[in-house]
């Protein structure tokens, strides 16, 4: 019975103290910086994670109402401010905010970070075992490799999946154009012969442990996966890629207002930041905190893609109810 | 006559064939590798993580927490249904019957979505109570099922003979009754309580903030690829502890039979 | 009236309980297939038949066909190794009975999610089945035992088949074997005395194991989720996607009331006949 103890120990610590209620996506903030602020304001940090953003919105609309602190991504934000879901930010209590790299407010859709701030940016790429794949080439046209058949991975994930197949066409992501999206419905019916599955979190430890050799995934995730093992290698597809930015916001309902403006403001710090950062192996847009990183961590292509890839890199945008043309191009991929 | 040894060889190798992926878990909880391909060294790291890592137990704690009120609720739910159907045979007891059946037959999703729709029109907060009262729901039609199983084959005429001896009809209820059901109503509770650990399906559906039970830590583990044999070192402590208290448990019924 | 008074109030907890948390939710479920979806991820104003008519999209025809027979493939060949282990177990000394029924139980003690999971490991390209199979002249360098239709059914019976050897043990144990013996000296061999006695003799378990297994595999998605390939997807799979993915609550709503009325079936046929038999 050893560890009763200090499972007691831990459970009634928690009573004193207040606690925050973090929802986000997994390993997405390193547990050392959230010590840092627990002991720093003598809170305990409860992270609850959500492996796509539909689910978390689901579940908030479903009466999740104990949140504090929610990390979704740029698009939702739109639809949950439409729906009155977010607090008004109090810009008083947020003095790092001057830190957020201007740049990234032109592609958000909060700009003025009235209810949002911007907290990493991150790409979707491929990636591959440099052991077992010969002649590797930065395209999204490495989904056709026949000799890869069966060992490849495609997001799980409508529009990550289906913009990809429309960046490999010279399409935008965004578009409403129907011939555009049935021609993107025929490349991606042909890759999903290749593929092994679909997967959105799986595929780290799958490229990890070999089961697969290709894999569609996220610059941070794949990058860290590069820390861990160096037979992983990534590849930036030179047709473009779709940027993602995930923000934090504050729901309305939240409990700890106070306390969550502490974490937002905590996690813009720069030397924060720079440790956040060099965990995750997302960047965080922060001016001075990009300045105290390590110089291998920002040459590393997850987190600083070419300057003529960029040019051609779209952020995913929410459609309204055109939204009922990627989902039929989708549900015909994932059923046929 | 020659007794065919077919159905020996099948039940050896079904035995075999369950306990396949249990041996892997424990082999692989003390496996250096992160994956469990292939055997890369003998090491503790993985119990001394699991020993470090705090959200791993506070989703015990939750679990624990829900399985023993969903048990309780439902062993008193359940047996007070099981002596009802049993007893009485009425339309209300048709309708009732298999509105305890049915839990039984529906599939898992059916029943976190429904719950779901119900505390959405309701406007309850997702959260303990939610996933208890989830629980609570599937696991009394297990224990009516059992504790009726019970009642099928019990011998109603002890009570009548307590009764000759001058109980009324409480005491006979108390001293008779109920000790004999104990075990039936025991065992299903255990159903209930293993149930409830387990359950993945319907908590994803009805939890909330700060409710993490295990099977949702665990499945969030198993999406990123640094502690996944954590999860080995978790599950071999679990069935080495339920190895013990099973072994104990054929110990103490071979003493008292 | 005594009597009845002591009827409710042994019924009234249970029942109200199970009105409210589970007949009230799934009549919610059916009224809420009826309604418009809205992109905003709720339930929208009015009643409409369009997402029940949406239900014949033939997309969902390739599905619910694999599932059907996904599961009834799961379903027959859990019984056929549940059977001949019940036979055996129904005719050792009950010390070995007991040992046995523990071994079996056991695994069903851990957690669901991390037995699935060690099929991965089991399974895996690189893996010890794998180099085994390799080994033996039985599967090539090529070869996936992963991702695809056969880890699903593979997997689907090894979480299965705690649940039909248990209704059918509890059947077998109250067979009276001297039948057997009669049949033998009728001049039966074993495998008549087993096909023509044993089995009908036990049909009630029979059933009740096959609806419990058939049931349980339809609504799985899990599996499919986690050993599955593209193109494994089953009925489960997809009422999930629309909850979540696609905020689309009054289609996955009707696609689990579809569900519900396929499951329900042979559900009541048990309940009921079981209620008759008990009544006799």
């Amino acid at each position: 019975m050893k560890f009763l103890i200090p499972l007691l120990l831990f459970t009634v610590s928690a009573f004193g103290a207040e606690t925050l209620h973090v929802y986000t996506w997994a390993d997405y903030v390193s547990p050392d910086v959230i010590t840092k602020f627990e002991r720093a304001n003598d809170c305990k940090v409860v992270i609850d994670t959500f492996d796509s953003n539909e689910t978390m919105y689901a579940k908030l609309k479903a009466g999740a109402t104990g949140y504090d602190l929610i990390f979704p991504t740029s698009y939702m934000i739109q639809l949950m401010e439409q729906e009155g879901l977010l607090l008004d930010l109090d810009s008083a209590r947020l003095s790092n905010l001057k830190f957020i790299d201007p740049d990234i407010l032109t592609k958000v859709h909060d700009r003025t970070m009235k209810r949002s701030v911007p907290y990493t940016l991150g790409y979707a790429v491929i990636a591959y075992r440099k052991d077992k794949v010969k002649d590797p080439q930065p395209t999204w046209a490495m989904f056709d490799r026949a000799d890869l058949s069966q060992r490849i991975t495609l997001f799980d994930d409508m529009r990550e999946t289906i913009g990809a197949a429309l960046k490999f066409l010279g399409h935008s992501i965004n578009t409403r154009d129907d011939a555009q999206l049935a021609a993107a419905k025929e490349v991606l019916l042909r890759w999903k012969k290749n593929a092994a599955k679909f997967d959105n979190e799986g595929y780290k430890a799958g490229l990890d442990s070999g089961e697969f050799r290709l894999v569609h995934g996220y610059s941070g995730d794949l990058f860290q996966v590069t820390q861990q093992n160096d037979k992983v290698g990534i590849l930036i597809p030179r047709e473009g890629v779709t940027a993602s930015c995930d923000e934090m916001v504050i729901p309305k309902s939240s409990p700890q207002p106070a306390l969550a403006h502490a974490l937002i403001n905590f996690l813009l710090d720069p030397k924060v930041a720079a440790e956040n950062m060099e965990w995750m192996g997302y960047l965080c847009p922060n001016t001075e905190a990009l300045k105290l990183v390590g110089k291998d961590f920002l040459e590393n292509p997850a987190v600083t893609i070419p300057a003529e890839i960029k040019a051609k890199s779209e952020v995913i945008q929410d459609l309204g109810p055109d939204i009922a043309k990627y989902t039929k191009v989708w549900d015909a991929v994932k059923s046929e | 006559m020659k007794r065919s040894s077919i159905p020996l060889l099948i039940t050896l190798a079904v035995v075999v064939f369950l306990h396949a992926p249990l041996v892997v878990l424990i082999v692989n909880s003390f496996n250096a590798s992160r994956f469990g391909g292939t055997w890369e060294g003998f090491t503790w790291t993985w119990y001394e993580k699991l020993w470090q890592a705090g959200d791993v137990w506070d989703s015990v704690v939750v679990t624990l927490k829900v399985a023993i009120g969903a048990t309780l609720a439902s062993m008193l739910l359940g047996t007070l249904a099981a002596l009802a159907l049993h007893r009485f045979r009425s339309r209300l007891q048709s309708v009732h019957h298999t509105l305890v059946m049915m839990p039984l037959a529906l599939p898992d999703i059916l029943m976190g979505m429904s719950l779901l729709a119900l505390f959405v029109a309701l406007g309850v907060q997702t959260g303990m109570l939610t996933i208890w009262i989830a629980h609570t729901t599937f696991c009394t039609s297990y224990v009516a099922m059992v504790v009726l199983g019970r009642l099928q084959d019990f011998d109603f005429t002890l009570l009548d003979a307590a009764r000759d001896l001058g109980a009324n009809r409480s005491q006979a209820a108390r001293k008779v009754l109920i000790p004999l059901l104990a075990p039936g109503i025991l065992a299903g509770g255990l159903l209930a309580f293993t149930l409830s650990i387990d359950d993945y399906v319907i908590t994803f559906f009805v939890s909330g903030p700060g409710t993490t039970t295990l099977p949702l830590r665990v499945a969030s583990m198993m999406k990123t690829s640094r502690n996944l044999p954590v999860i080995n070192a978790l599950s071999t402590l679990m069935i080495s502890l339920t190895f013990i208290a099973a072994a104990l448990s054929f110990r103490l019924q071979r003493r008292s039979s | 009236m005594k009597r009845r008074r002591q009827e409710l109030l042994l019924t009234l907890p249970s029942l109200a309980w199970l009105v409210v948390f589970f007949a009230i939710p799934a009549v919610l479920i059916l009224a809420i297939a009826f309604r418009p979806g809205d992109l905003r991820g709720g339930v929208g104003e009015g009643w409409t038949l369009e997402t029940v008519k949406a239900l014949g999209n033939p997309i969902y025809l390739p599905v619910m066909w694999r599932t059907f027979w996904l599961s009834a493939a799961t379903t027959l060949s859990c019984l056929a190794l549940a059977l001949p282990m019940c036979w055996h177990m129904a005719r050792v000394t009950p010390r070995w009975r007991h040992f046995l029924l523990l071994l079996i139980v056991l695994p069903f003690l851990t957690n669901f999610l991390i037995r699935v999971f060690a099929w991965k490991s089991l399974l895996h390209p690189e893996g010890l089945v794998k180099q085994a199979l390799v080994w033996l002249h039985l599967a090539s360098e090529d070869t996936l035992l992963l991702n695809n239709a056969g880890a699903v059914l593979l997997v689907l019976i090894y979480t299965q088949l705690p649940f039909a050897i248990l209704p059918l043990y509890a059947a077998a144990e109250k067979f009276d074997f001297t039948l057997l013996d009669a049949a033998r000296d009728l001049g039966a061999t074993g495998w008549q005395a087993f096909r023509k006695v044993f089995v009908p003799g036990i049909r009630q378990g029979i059933v009740a194991a096959a609806v419990i297994v058939l049931v349980s595999s339809l609504g799985q998605y899990v599996i499919p989720q986690i050993v599955g390939g593209t193109g494994d997807e089953m009925i489960g799979n997809k009422i999930a996607q629309r909850a979540f993915s696609d905020r689309n609550l009054p289609l996955a709503s009707a696609l689990s009331g579809a569900l519900l009325l396929i499951v329900l079936i042979p559900t009541l046929r048990i309940a009921w006949r079981s209620r008759k038999e008990g009544r006799d």
